[in-house]
């Protein structure tokens, strides 16, 4: 009964990590799913656009949805700003060079936010600060109950802007046949800074809960937003929606499971195991699209 | 010239290693997130070399530049037919495995009553050969630059030869390649070898010039760095990754004036920088616009 309920346990544990790594990823693969292109700045804007909100809220804002208000509407800024910097450039150009240049603006925006706050944990208002609500002898968290409504609210929400608004057409048009799409007049620049403002929004909601859920930030949300949002995407398949959502869910099964069999060090080392055996082997889920 | 110069100077030199590891592959069509891993692997087995088995140092390198080539080949094997971001997630997952593979090594032996080894998330502490051996930093210094000169020479030979117009031509456009008869998947493999092997070289400098050196030195950011600089120094000529990173190290040390405001200027003129040359300052046009004044 004793393994049965760890099992469980942990394989909520996992979904509710799941759903935030799957938040991160829908933002991720959204503008690599348009560019065919990785956006390393991603997690550094994320952090960015909390930063701000923490900062705010030193100063003089108070309540969660203010904050998130202004979380997302810096995340959005900051997104902005690298795609104009980074991916409008080197559109039908270079990948290599549109990735470096948004590492170089991970640096960039990384070091604007411990400037303004240098310390190496802030306080962020938590989202709930109660016991977790037992179901039997499992515990669950609200707060991983708010992450997964979110990860759905926001995979249904996304699954119908792409499926029934002129611009969501836009954005298959660009992903299925990017000259086709340019013949029939598509602006292919004006669609991705909007594509780019999308996918920050999202990732602003992801990192949002994630730091009102742990309620501190820390510099390292930046680095860690790509990593599990690229992860995710990678694990799903690379570039297709469902997949980010899957893949997401998957790596946080994974991480939550090898950490209690297998301890601490081997959460992170099991999910790269299996990404690299995955690449390698190549099941037909991943080789639907090329990615040079 | 003052111990802080030649600090510098060393670094600069070290860093150029991994540099040029992420060049090599670059040139050869592609882009790894993984070179640290082998810079790591370089380091801890020089280390070992001289601090655990009291090898002398130049044996400790080659015995480092053989385990690298060696891994390289382990992780280049099962990914040479990836191309693009999936080479560059696979070479990135099997980076992470190998320093938590660093975390979990532990291996001391006793050297004149202490405990010397790698000591898992601990590091490596007390890779005491430079300083036992009574060589100067500014020894050192020649040191590292003498081999960082050997290895631009034979890159220099390599590109100038029939070979490297192969590693490039493979780079540049695969299909094509294979179709006038190239060996693209050897040549690759051979590229990813090779830059493991020089990659580990450096780690193994790196580790001797450090004293000590710990899991964390060898993460992700370590990698992505070593690229940027491999890009913005160009692409045209080996002397491109030197530029990248004497750049970066240049801006860190001169622009002591920029203060904390440094990685916020030098952010946005590389990127600023690879609007208008996206293969770096010196790319091939510019190579060879100067090497045609001769």
């Amino acid at each position: 009964m004793e393994p049965l309920v760890d099992f469980l346990q942990n394989t909520l544990d996992g979904i509710a990590l799941g759903a935030s790594y799957a938040l991160l990823a829908l933002g991720f693969t959204l503008i690599f799913g348009v560019l065919r292109r990785a956006n390393l700045s991603y997690g550094p804007a994320i952090m960015l656009g909390l930063y701000v909100a923490t900062w705010a809220h030193l100063h003089f804002a108070h309540g969660l949805a203010v904050l998130f208000l202004i979380a997302l509407a810096s995340t959005v800024l900051a997104g902005a700003y690298v795609e104009r910097l980074c991916f409008a450039p080197h559109r039908g150009g270079s990948a290599v060079a549109a990735m470096v240049a948004s590492f170089a603006l991970w640096m960039q925006l990384e070091e604007i936010a411990t400037l303004a706050l240098p310390r190496h944990l802030y306080e962020f208002p938590a989202l709930y600060d109660g016991p977790a609500l037992s179901l039997g002898p499992l515990a669950v968290r609200p707060e991983a109950l708010v992450m997964l409504a979110a990860a759905i609210t926001v995979a249904a929400a996304l699954w119908a802007i792409l499926h029934r608004t002129r611009f969501g057409t836009a954005v298959r048009a660009l992903i299925d046949a990017p000259r086709a799409a340019a013949l029939c007049g598509i602006h292919a620049g004006a669609v991705s800074i909007q594509v780019f403002a999308l996918a920050s929004a999202i990732g602003a909601i992801a990192g949002f809960l994630i730091v009102a859920s742990h309620a501190q930030v820390t510099p390292m949300l930046g680095m860690w937003s790509t990593l599990k949002g690229m992860l995710a995407m990678m694990l799903g398949g690379l570039g297709s929606l469902p997949g980010a959502v899957i893949g997401g869910l998957a790596l946080g099964l994974i991480e939550a499971h090898s950490q209690w069999y297998l301890g601490p060090q081997f959460r992170d080392f099991v999910a790269y195991l299996l990404l690299f055996a995955l690449l390698a082997l190549r099941p037909p889920w991943m080789s639907t699209r090329s990615a040079s | 010239m003052d111990e802080y110069t030649i600090g510098v100077l060393t670094n600069v030199g070290l860093l150029a290693f991994l540099a040029l590891s992420a060049y090599v592959l670059l040139v050869a069509g592609e882009l790894s997130f993984g070179q640290q891993a082998f810079f790591g692997v370089g380091a801890y087995a020089a280390g070992v070399g001289t601090a655990m088995l009291a090898l002398p140092l130049p044996l400790a390198a080659a015995l480092a530049m053989g385990l690298g080539a060696g891994a390289a080949a382990l992780v280049g094997l099962p990914t040479l037919r990836l191309r693009g971001l999936y080479f560059a997630m696979a070479t990135l997952a099997a980076a992470e495995m190998f320093r938590i593979g660093f975390e979990l090594f532990r291996w001391q032996v006793e050297v004149g009553g202490e405990r010397v080894g790698p000591d898992g998330t601990q590091g490596f502490r007390g890779i005491r050969w430079v300083f036992e051996h009574g060589v100067e930093p500014a020894q050192f210094l020649l040191m590292v630059w003498a081999l960082l000169g050997a290895v631009l020479g034979v890159l220099v030979f390599v590109e100038r030869s029939r070979l490297g117009v192969a590693v490039r031509a493979g780079g540049q456009d695969p299909e094509l390649a294979a179709a006038v008869g190239l060996d693209v998947l050897r040549i690759k493999l051979g590229a990813i070898v090779a830059a493991g092997a020089l990659a580990a070289l450096g780690g193994a400098l790196f580790a001797h010039h450090n004293t000590y050196i710990e899991p964390r030195n060898f993460d992700i950011m370590l990698g992505v760095h070593s690229l940027a600089y491999a890009l913005i120094g160009g692409l045209g000529t080996v002397l491109g990754p030197l530029l990248g990173v004497a750049l970066d190290i240049g801006l860190l040390e001169g622009g002591r004036f920029l203060k904390e405001y440094r990685m916020i200027v030098f952010g946005g003129l590389v990127a600023v920088l690879l609007m208008f040359r996206p293969r770096g300052v010196l790319d091939e046009r510019a190579v060879h616009r100067l090497t045609r004044w001769r």
